[in-house]
């Protein structure tokens, strides 16, 4: 392979790791053949997904029908995760999930929270305003957010607050009487049956019959139509109006254009960062508050291209577990154990569909800390090293083809880091993982022991820094 | 012929159960079968999910709600103990078989619930099993099984003698093989039918493996191939008159078909409070005022209205997870519904 080639498929890697959840080195050759900017056109355009379908995963898991608890509905996400031919949607989906983030542990609702995730997917890649009325109309955020509390003449100023400030604009850029006015356009939207099933979410109540899942109710008679004056602008608002003025203010674009960047570039945001933002910015504008839009011109972008943007993001626990699903080939089917999957995620600091608080979870850095390294490691070299894997058989019979029946120690860490998904390590880590296997000397594939002897060095390479980077 | 809506022709009866409080006694934690012993006693499968394996069960009733007993070796793969049970049937001799799909097998108790049997070993050769489903057992007390990986029916004796297979491609022609079965039955001349589930059909066949009838899969309309019965169908019953009843799982409904397979009857569901329910509001007044000003049949926005699945997790009434279906000695009809942990009663009239 040429150093071109070489280059052209390790961008590829790049971008597949942030705008998907990595892919291995047989789809990496295919994309690069198709072209860089046809392939960021594919992901921001998704089809058929063509997932694990949910009738066949309804009827394996019957709890995953009833919904009850939140395992079930975070195992269900996961199967698409996994299963996906649109990663960059479900990306996005998590991505608002982080940004807009609403827990079950108030909501006992996991039929209404998996609704918002489908609604992150159906409106994540489109408008910007379009989005946040939805998202000011979903009952799971409505209750979460306590606006089934905000009444004519008797407002709850917990969602207007939290929309400016950790949903749009951020804190800075608006007064506690916007606040105030936001909150008075948002009186009456409300859930169905919402002092039944306020209740029955406070009781965590199943009986009699089980959940009863949400849906938005406008009550007319419960809202404010009074004249409102928010962020200089007066007249009779509502909700919609709000929303519409709120994205076109300049901080609502840097907002939601660091936030991006943030998620699919880079952790930190340095000078060359902050330039890549504004083009994001103009995007936003020119394109009526598009995300796809702004994400185009972020993927497209120098910057992210860039080696500074290379292995510049911690992974986070869902997409490093996806990721390494994925490499191992395993839960394409139904198959016990997949709400364990769930629960280890929690276990590393990011328990789907149950973020700690409204601010969702601490990032970049913060998903690092000695326990969750542990669990992070334990887990993925489990995944890695099973070599009875079909995504580990397909490597290990990879291995084969390209190299024959012996592979010096060399040759099979390089290959192995390529067939993962193109992984460029740092020569310590590299030199490293060569002494691991130079110790049993080369790996010849015939021998009995080979199989192990490359799970033991794919869980290896799980363990290095670079594969908790993205 | 067939037609897309039909009245309702059914009697309500009654609703029986409520969401299981603990992992044992009175109500079910997902079931997912139903069997009536010839003394009346209502036979219910919980089937429950690995966190709650621990309710996993047989539980009995009868139709005036007393709960009776219940029994299981719980959950596992030791003697008599069930992962993933699907379905339960009993024979002549009131032996109850369960299947299971995980541990591949059939387990049989007596209809007291003393572990007595089980047979089964994995696989896709004839006389094996992969992800056994429905069962049925004929008046020979020959057992049928919905063998849904291998998408065939296999016929064994009652103790587990392996006699024949069929519904593959291979036995018959493609358009009346199986894909994916689930729920069965066996009609008055010991035929059986089958719930299809993935080509969205009801398929009949005789006692040695000849297909005999097709009711829903594709049709041609003046639109094209549509299929307007069935949409994943997972349980079959018929009644003493030959009528058939199949739970319409992907649509959450009830189909009604006359002896011919004319539609006659389209149930949604009409749940009440059980007695159970009624003892549950009892002791939790502060729901019960909530409940009295709430809408248990919403109308839902556009986006939700048109998935059956969304309508029937918000409309408390309507089926949820319609399993499994069974018809007494009186012709009393039982739809198993898996979501909401309870079954509907009903009766043509």
């Amino acid at each position: 392979m040429t150093t071109t080639a070489k280059q052209d498929i390790a961008l590829m890697a790049h971008l597949m790791r942030r705008a998907a959840f990595g892919a291995p080195l047989v789809e990496l050759k295919e994309r690069t053949a198709k072209g860089y900017e046809e392939t960021v056109e594919e992901l921001l355009s998704p089809d058929d997904p063509s997932d694990l379908p949910q009738d066949v995963i309804r009827r394996y898991h019957v709890d995953q029908s009833e919904l009850r608890q939140p395992y079930s509905a975070a195992g269900n996400w996961l199967y698409r995760m996994v299963t996906t031919k649109n990663p960059l949607e479900e990306r996005v989906a998590l991505f608002f999930h982080s940004l807009f983030a609403t827990g079950y542990t108030k909501l006992n609702q996991a039929r209404s929270l998996l609704n918002q995730i489908d609604m992150f997917r159906q409106h994540g890649l489109g408008r910007f305003d379009i989005m946040l009325i939805e998202l000011s109309k979903d009952p799971a955020m409505l209750l979460w957010l306590d606006n089934n509390e905000n009444h004519n003449g008797h407002i709850n100023e917990n969602y207007g607050r939290e929309l400016l400030e950790l949903f749009s604009m951020g804190i800075g850029n608006y007064t506690e009487d916007d606040i105030k006015e936001a909150s008075r356009a948002f009186t009456g939207w409300t859930l169905g049956n919402v002092e039944y099933m306020a209740m029955r979410a406070m009781k965590d109540s199943i009986w009699p019959y089980s959940r009863i899942a949400w849906h938005f109710q406008f009550r007319e008679d419960d809202h404010d139509q009074g004249e409102k004056t928010f962020l200089g602008e007066s007249g009779n608002f509502n909700g919609e109006d709000i929303v519409e003025i709120i994205c076109r203010q300049r901080a609502t674009a840097e907002f939601i254009c660091t936030r991006l960047f943030q998620f699919f570039a880079a952790d930190k945001v340095d000078e060359d960062g902050q330039a890549c933002i504004e083009d994001m910015i103009a995007s936003y504008f020119a394109s009526d508050y598009e995300i796809k839009s702004v994400l185009r011109t972020l993927f497209n972008s120098d910057y992210f291209k860039s080696d500074a943007a290379r292995y510049a993001r911690v992974k986070g626990p869902v997409e490093y577990i996806v990721g390494a699903i994925k490499t191992a080939g395993s839960y394409r089917q139904p198959t016990l154990g997949i709400d364990q999957v769930a629960e280890q995620a929690f276990f590393m600091g990011q328990g789907l569909l149950n973020p700690p608080t409204v601010e969702g979870w601490h990032e970049a850095e913060e998903w690092i800390d000695s326990g969750a390294l542990v669990e992070r490691v334990n887990f993925v070299a489990n995944e890695l090293s099973d070599t009875s894997k079909p995504g580990i058989r397909a490597i290990i019979g990879q291995l084969g083809e390209a190299n024959g029946g012996t592979l010096t120690p060399d040759e099979v860490v390089d290959n192995c880091l390529g067939l993962m998904g193109a992984i460029d390590v740092a020569d310590d880590t590299r030199t490293a993982l060569i002494d691991h296997v130079s110790g049993q000397g080369d790996v010849c594939l015939e021998d009995t022991t080979s199989d192990d002897r490359v799970g033991e060095l794919l869980g290896l390479i799980a363990a290095t820094r670079e594969y908790q980077m993205a | 012929m067939t037609t897309a809506t039909a009245a309702t022709t059914l009697d309500y009866i009654k609703t029986i159960g409520i969401t299981n409080n603990g992992d044992n006694g009175r109500g079910f934690a997902n079931p997912y079968s139903i069997a009536v012993s010839a003394d009346g006693r209502i036979y219910v499968l919980s089937r429950c999910d690995p966190v709650r394996a621990r309710a996993i069960r047989v539980g009995v009733q009868d139709l005036d709600e007393n709960f009776l007993f219940e029994f299981s070796e719980g959950y596992g793969s030791g003697p008599g103990q069930f992962v993933l049970p699907v379905a339960i049937a009993f024979d002549s001799q009131e032996r109850l078989y369960i299947t299971d799909e995980y541990n591949h097998r059939v387990v049989i108790y007596s209809s007291e619930g003393k572990f007595l049997d089980q047979w089964g070993e994995h696989g896709s050769d004839p006389g094996k099993l992969n992800g056994p489903a429905g069962i049925a057992i004929d008046s020979n007390d020959n057992v049928y099984i919905a063998d849904q990986h291998s998408h065939s029916i296999s016929k064994f004796t009652a103790a587990g003698q392996f006699i024949n297979r069929f519904g593959r491609e291979e036995d018959v022609t493609p358009r009346h093989s199986l894909y994916q079965p689930w729920g069965l039955c066996i009609d008055a001349d010991d035929n059986v039918l089958v719930a299809d589930w993935r080509h969205n059909a009801v398929k009949r066949f005789s006692p040695d493996g000849r297909h005999l009838q097709t009711l829903g899969g594709l049709q041609n309309t003046p639109g094209g191939l549509e299929n307007e019965l069935f949409n994943r169908p997972s349980g079959v019953a018929v009644d003493s008159e030959g009528y058939i009843y199949v739970t319409d799982w992907g649509n959450e409904r009830l189909q009604v078909l006359t002896p011919n397979g004319a539609l006659y009857a389209t149930e949604r569901g009409r749940a009440t409070l059980s007695l159970w329910a009624k003892d549950f509001f009892a002791s939790n007044p502060d729901e019960v005022e909530v409940r009295k000003v709430a809408n248990l049949m919403p109308e839902l926005p556009p986006h939700l209205a048109d998935d059956p699945y969304q309508v029937s997790s918000q409309t408390e009434p309507y089926f949820w997870g319609p399993v499994a279906v069974t018809v007494d000695a009186e012709d009393r009809v039982y739809v198993v519904e898996s979501n909401r942990h309870r079954f509907q009663i009903f009766k043509r009239a």
